[in-house]
């Protein structure tokens, strides 16, 4: 009854009936709250999944969004054609980033991926002449022409269809051969490899995909604040996403719906005071981390039916309802 | 000539700092197998408590010198009691994760409590600020005193970890937990020792910069990221690997920022960093078999 | 010769100096179950690696069918049809124990993360092969009853079974088992037993076991490989190395009367 599937369908309907009805600021946080889902998925799916504990996303997200602007205010394109160069570069280089992964460990990977980032802040800072330094760019309005809606509802609504497409991708992912090379790479390398599975193919793969759904929702991000600059991608934005994957549940893709949800509400009722966000954000980090590993979704994967995750399709009922005792002669009873 | 030894000496000065960081990044990785990446904030926090104790409340130099460190160690003892102990070690994942939040909070707190003043406080130079010459070489005294001051905490922590019963047992941990432990040696406490310890080496550091540089509630990331880069230098669980490679990554930068561009001082750090973990994981000048983590 | 499923030659391998292993010849036939002694540092885990690629010999020639595997990596050493379990278990934790054999059976199934994710009907289809599998191989070494357990839920025996099962259902033609024997009872070493030979004489795979339990190499083994100071130091049928005084003198000896005072 509240069951994942029964629950993502009601906040889905929720989300698709109500910004009609909503202002200006409560749609401009729906829109949030749906990128950070995006951004969220796709890093779950790195940590969580893959165990690579990877600092990079928030430069991934930089990249979708500053190519997504750029393209369209250096050459003219139009969004429509910016906006999935943004999400394909944004993977490529996630790809090409999960080369070092192959020959570090947990904390070797986190710092140079930490190095990386910095480094691209560095780039979109400095390189003037292509991103406009420091002060950031505005980016060209964005029209729906010829469908009839404003750009903050259609925005909406885009980030929306992307957002419950690429969640059910996801799904669909983890709970398939390839979720679970991801966390058996994540449960124990050398198993994984002993019972043939390539790490680097993997890695890159789970690299690649954070790359492209950060990618995604930075040219989204982008549109929804008209403006790129180089603040948006920084540390404190890396801690955001990271915050989303812990409170919501690493392993869990719909712990990152819940995850991103409540991190977006958290971070726009303390909007005013960059500090408390601060300590508010670190606090939950070692918080969840200390008492609540699973994240908000375990609580529900343990008190309520139907939340749990496998790592395999739920087999489709062909025939019809099987018995619940399929082998009644084995049954004492009858002897 | 005259550019290149000034940019040396500073590069040798900014570099010695550096050092101090890497020391306390790497104490800690010796005894845990961590990277503790709340090191950078350590150094910052340290830094604004001298700046309060020093400027607003008139205390001497070297007390705040004193209490800074003192408060550097207790937020070292107290990381490890919230962000390692409690935590499986082998969840690497979530120890990184606790010690970034432990970052992020102290951050915050220094936003909160000094942020409003501007942001960026200067603390007075403790020496007279003019330049002297000493042969060809332009020197700025305080650069000499931050190089005195770094060369006595190394000294001070080499005697430590030689002769000190505490040293010595922080050594063993190192080497072996489980044979430490054997012998009776109570490892938990080591650990808080080494956190203590590496974040009293960086609040040392900080209240030495301190007049050299600007204080702001980010600078500590910085200092980590060119403190990590000089610890991976060093093969990361090399004591005088980490002060070598703070001097060298001190002086890389300088040249760079002197000779290239300014900018490119803040990307030395990455491209060492990466350069090293890529091509040669163990460290450029490592003297010891680095550990597997 | 070419009658050998694997064949080690003249392997040498050492660490930082150490010569682990100084020209170990190992040769072994189709549907042998191998066991493989020796005392503690002879190498014997080290050949294992080696022969899974963890370890990259200085010296020597490894093959399987007659291919050399020298250099390859371990997973595509494992897509030449050689399995693996380990000394301490390495079920995947956050899977349960059909996962876990479903993900062994990843290098026979083609699944890409488009098809995956897009639920296209080939991986659909695939899936549901799998996991019917899966069931099979469980209820082949009686666990299917756990199929919905984690893995950690497992006793140890049990966790060992569902190892070789994992590797199992991947179809290799070598599983290489260290220690599967370690800290089990006498009743689930007796079933362990049973189920190597049936693993042999149903699956028709080709077994070597790296043991301390001298008794179920003696019981399971067709021949037993005696690895002493990183060599070979005899070889034969269980009776005849038992009887072998220069084993006896180097190991079993002191072993026997050590575990089997009787005997």
């Amino acid at each position: 009854m509240f069951g994942r599937r029964n629950v993502m369908l009601a906040l889905l309907a929720l989300a698709a009936i109500a910004p009609p009805f909503a202002n200006g600021y409560q749609i401009f946080v729906g829109n949030l709250v749906l990128i950070y889902i995006l951004l969220s998925i796709g890093l779950n799916v790195l940590v969580g999944y893959a165990g690579q504990l990877a600092f990079a996303n928030a430069a991934m997200f930089g990249i979708g969004a500053y190519t997504t602007g750029l393209l369209q205010v250096h050459f003219g394109w139009p969004f429509w054609a910016a906006f999935p160069c943004g999400g394909l570069l944004a993977a490529a280089v996630g790809t090409a980033l999960s080369l070092p992964a192959l020959r570090m460990s947990g904390l070797y990977l986190a710092l140079s991926t930490l190095a990386f980032a910095q480094a691209t802040q560095w780039v979109f800072l400095h390189w003037d002449a292509v991103t406009f330094g420091a002060g950031g760019f505005k980016t060209p309005h964005l029209s729906f022409d010829p469908i009839p809606i404003s750009k903050p509802l259609g925005l909406y609504y885009l980030s929306l269809i992307l957002a419950v497409l690429l969640y059910i991708f996801a799904r669909h992912m983890v709970a398939s051969r390839v979720g679970r090379a991801f966390v058996a790479v994540r449960d124990g390398e050398v198993a994984a490899e002993s019972l043939g599975i390539d790490l680097l193919r993997y890695k890159a793969l789970a690299f690649g995909i954070s790359g492209l759904y950060a990618g995604i929702a930075g040219g989204l991000y982008s549109a929804l604040l008209n403006f790129v600059a180089p603040e948006g991608y920084d540390l404190f934005q890396m801690i955001i996403q990271k915050s989303t994957i812990v409170v919501g549940g690493m392993g869990s893709v719909a712990g990152s719906v819940l995850g991103a949800a409540a991190i977006i509400l958290l971070l726009e009722l303390l909007r005013e005071f960059k500090g408390v966000q601060e300590i508010v954000f670190g606090a939950l980090l070692v918080g969840f981390v200390l008492f609540m590993r699973g994240g908000l979704v375990s609580v529900l994967q343990r008190y309520v039916r139907g939340w749990d995750e496998p790592l395999h399709a739920v087999k489709p009922r062909a025939e019809p309802a099987p018995l619940p005792n399929p082998e009644p002669q084995t049954s004492p009873v009858e002897k | 000539m005259l550019l290149f030894s000034y940019l040396l000496m500073s590069g040798v000065t900014t570099g010695a700092l550096y050092a101090l960081v890497a020391l306390g990044l790497v104490v800690v990785n010796k005894a845990t197998g961590v990277i503790n990446f709340a090191q950078g904030e350590f150094f910052m926090f340290a830094g604004f408590v001298a700046w309060t104790l020093h400027v607003q409340f008139g205390m001497n130099y070297p007390l705040s010198f004193l209490l800074a460190v003192v408060v550097g160690f207790v937020l070292g003892a107290l990381t490890d009691r919230i962000a390692f102990r409690p935590i499986d070690k082998n969840d690497i994942v979530s120890l990184v994760l606790a010690t970034v939040g432990i970052s992020f909070m102290l951050k915050g707190l220094a936003r909160v409590i000094w942020g409003g003043k501007a942001d960026y406080l200067s603390f007075p130079p403790i020496t007279s600020p003019d330049p002297i010459m000493v042969g060809p070489i332009m020197v700025i005294p305080q650069q000499l005193a931050v190089l005195a001051g770094t060369l006595i905490i190394m000294l001070v922590f080499a005697a430590f970890f030689r002769l000190t019963r505490a040293g010595k047992m922080m050594q063993a941990t190192a080497d072996n937990a489980r044979a430490a432990r054997l012998v009776g040696i109570r490892t938990d406490h080591i650990y808080t020792l080494a956190f203590g310890t590496g974040a009293a080496i960086a609040g040392a550091a900080a209240v030495l910069t301190a007049p050299l540089t600007l204080l702001y509630p980010d600078i500590g990331f910085t200092f980590f990221l060119k403190g990590f880069a000089a610890a991976v230098l060093g093969g990361l669980t090399s004591l005088p690997g980490a002060v070598l490679g703070g001097l060298i990554v001190g002086v890389v930068e300088s040249l760079a920022g002197g000779y290239i561009h300014s900018s490119v001082m803040e990307l030395s750090p990455f491209i060492v960093i990466m350069i090293v973990l890529v091509f040669k994981p163990t460290g450029l000048l490592s003297f010891h078999k680095a550990r597997r983590v | 010769m070419s009658s050998s499923l694997l064949s080690v030659r003249d392997l040498h391998i050492s660490f930082g100096g150490v010569r682990v292993l100084q020209g170990v010849n190992l040769e072994v036939k189709p549907l042998e179950i191998r066991g493989l002694i020796g005392p503690n540092g002879a190498g014997k885990t080290t050949l294992l690696n080696a022969i899974c690629g963890m370890h990259r010999p200085q010296q020597g020639a490894i093959a399987i069918e007659g291919q050399s595997v020298i250099g390859l990596k371990p997973s595509q050493i494992a897509e030449r049809g050689l399995g693996r379990t380990f000394q301490t278990s390495q079920l995947f934790k956050g899977m349960t124990v059909l996962e876990n054999l479903m993900t062994g059976l990843h290098r026979r199934t083609t699944t890409g993360f488009l098809s995956a994710g897009l639920y296209l009907r080939r991986g659909r289809e695939e899936e549901v092969r799998t996991e019917e599998e899966a069931r099979r191989v469980l209820q082949f070494v009686g666990m299917a009853d756990f199929a919905d357990r984690r893995g950690t839920a497992l006793s140890f025996g049990q966790q060992r079974v569902v190892e070789i099962a994992r590797t199992l259902i991947g179809d290799p033609k070598i599983v290489l088992l260290d220690e599967p024997a370690v800290g089990l009872s006498l009743n689930r070493l007796a079933e362990l037993d049973a189920l190597l030979r049936r693993i042999r004489d149903q699956k028709g795979v080709t077994l070597i076991l790296i043991e301390h339990v001298i008794r179920l190499v003696m019981d399971v083994c067709d021949q037993v490989s005696v690895l002493g100071a990183g060599r070979v130091i005899a070889d034969g049928a269980p009776e005849t190395v038992r009887n072998d005084p220069g084993v006896i003198e180097a190991y079993l000896g002191k072993e026997l009367r050590a575990r089997h005072p009787a005997s």
